[in-house]
């Protein structure tokens, strides 16, 4: 491990510990650091849009820190009455008219402005990372952090960093002619502990004494060996897991494997070509997110994520048996 | 029972329930009339033809006094996966919601028909209308699979009650 990573593994670990990590200086890493802290340990409630390709859309936000535990409210403002309520690692999904909730224990799913997957170090491995131009925006000064990737094969990113608390009020995905292809930007935000207050808990407890919760997902995507594997993986593209996974209207879990470099990531699936067997590859882009089919004989693979076009072919045309 | 029929076949019945769904719209003529028509609607608004089963005139009859639905014409495929997928990547930003919502029924998109009565129809039509614009619809599975966002199988639908445990 070298001597920047281990920095950057001990600040990983005192924003763990700590909840919030001191002004980090001058240093790249250690901004980027409080930056994948801060989206679990500040308060915040705000609302941010965000644009993806050609499409647009417009979330609320609240997210409490008390004590150890951690709640999140997210309603999306153009989309029928209903909202995911998160504590810690659970996510449930109401919806109102219906009197329902769903739950989700395994979910790893979270939102803007929690956008990075990995410690710094794995970031650092693909990406040049610089801090840029102080800015003004919704009353808070935030300093952009900048990351360039070393190759073609992912985008280059800008998060711009609250420079008290470290929380990212705005990102960026340009793509490699510079033009922003995906953003996230707050349009309204308070951060601190007075932003959520109680009414976050108060909506949580109402309606999960109010509400049948379910405890018990039917199904569990199985961590497992697929049989499949990519003999070419792009540089920096780590798999961080392989599994079976129940998807809709299939006799069979699908297999699963996944790639990402810490930022972005991109999924492999492989199914029985039928029944109506593809015989052309077949790709597709809108903002970050790129599909690549490639038919192998009686088999499809798919591959899905937030690459560039190039990178999704490279890995669909690399997927192998295992022997 | 027509309620229960529509949730047998978008599969949200547990099996006791879709037993006693299925035995009794096997025994009931009228039932059975109700199950052939909700097949016949998802058969057409899914851009197939039909199933081949004998149609009673009374299932003809119903399918003729339902309300016009709007739903884009069936593509090539390529076209179609590419409009599958700018549908999924409409629903990115928070795709848990927009596809749970969905399988549960509650999301309502009525603005795909034009309503002019009919309520026992419906529920089907509305949830039918959500996958009509594609007929490849797996590629919305795909993207919710790879954003590590549950999937509908992961869920039981679940209600209100006046005691459910705090948990």
């Amino acid at each position: 491990m070298s001597a920047a990573a281990r920095a950057a593994f001990s600040a990983f670990a005192v924003g763990v510990a700590c909840g919030a990590v001191a002004a980090p200086g001058d240093d790249p890493l250690a901004w980027l650091t409080r930056a994948v802290q801060a989206a679990r340990t500040t308060t915040f409630a705000g609302t941010f849009v965000h644009t993806n390709g050609d499409r647009t859309s417009t979330v609320r936000i609240t997210h409490a820190v008390r004590g150890s535990e951690e709640h999140e409210r997210v309603e999306p403002l153009d989309a029928p009455a209903y909202e995911i309520v998160r504590r810690n690692d659970e996510m449930y999904c109401y919806f109102p008219d219906a009197k329902t909730v769903k739950l989700d224990r395994r979910t790893t799913a979270r939102f803007f402005p929690s956008l990075f997957a990995a410690p710094v170090a794995t970031i650092a491995a693909s990406y040049d990372v610089k801090l840029g131009a102080t800015e003004h925006v919704l009353g808070y000064d935030c300093r952009w952090i900048r990351l360039d990737p070393h190759d073609t094969m992912r985008y280059a990113q800008r998060f711009c960093s609250e420079t008290t608390t470290g929380l990212v009020l705005r990102a960026k995905t340009l793509s490699e002619q510079q033009q922003v292809i995906e953003q996230y930007t707050f349009t309204d935000l308070k951060v601190g502990p007075g932003a959520a207050r109680v009414d976050l808990r108060q909506i949580f407890e109402a309606r999960v004494k109010r509400w049948i919760s379910d405890a018990k997902p039917l199904d569990e995507a199985q961590s497992a060996q697929t049989g499949w594997s990519v003999s070419q993986p792009p540089a920096g593209f780590e798999k961080i897991t392989e599994l079976k996974r129940p998807l809709a209207a299939r006799a069979q879990p699908v297999p699963q494997i996944v790639f990402s470099d810490g930022l972005a990531s991109l999924s492999v699936f492989v199914e029985p070509n039928s029944p109506q067997p593809r015989s052309a590859e077949v790709s597709s882009e809108n903002g970050t997110t790129s599909f690549f089919v490639h038919p192998v004989g009686q088999y499809v693979v798919t591959v899905l994520g937030e690459v560039p076009l190039a990178t999704a072919q490279q890995v669909a045309r690399s997927v192998v048996h295992k022997p | 029972m027509t309620e229960q029929i529509s949730s047998l076949m978008d599969g949200e019945l547990e099996a006791q329930d879709a037993e006693r769904a299925i035995r009794s719209c096997c025994a009931d003529e009228e039932q059975k009339a109700t199950w052939l028509l909700y097949h016949a609607i998802g058969d057409t608004m899914r851009g197939q033809a039909p199933r081949d089963f004998a149609r009673p005139a009374r299932v003809i009859a119903a399918l003729q006094a339902q309300p016009t639905v709007l739903a884009p014409k069936r593509r090539i495929a390529a076209t179609a996966f590419k409009v599958a997928f700018a549908a999924a990547a409409s629903v990115a930003t928070v795709a848990v919601v927009a596809w749970i919502g969905v399988q549960g029924g509650t999301a309502e998109r009525t603005d795909a028909v034009v309503a002019k009565g009919a309520s026992n129809i419906q529920p089907v039509a509305n949830k039918t209308t959500v996958v009509a614009p594609s007929v490849t619809v797996d590629e919305q599975a795909y993207l919710t699979a790879h954003r590590q966002l549950p999937s509908p199988e992961l869920y039981r639908p679940v209600t209100n009650r006046a005691a459910a445990p705090a948990r």
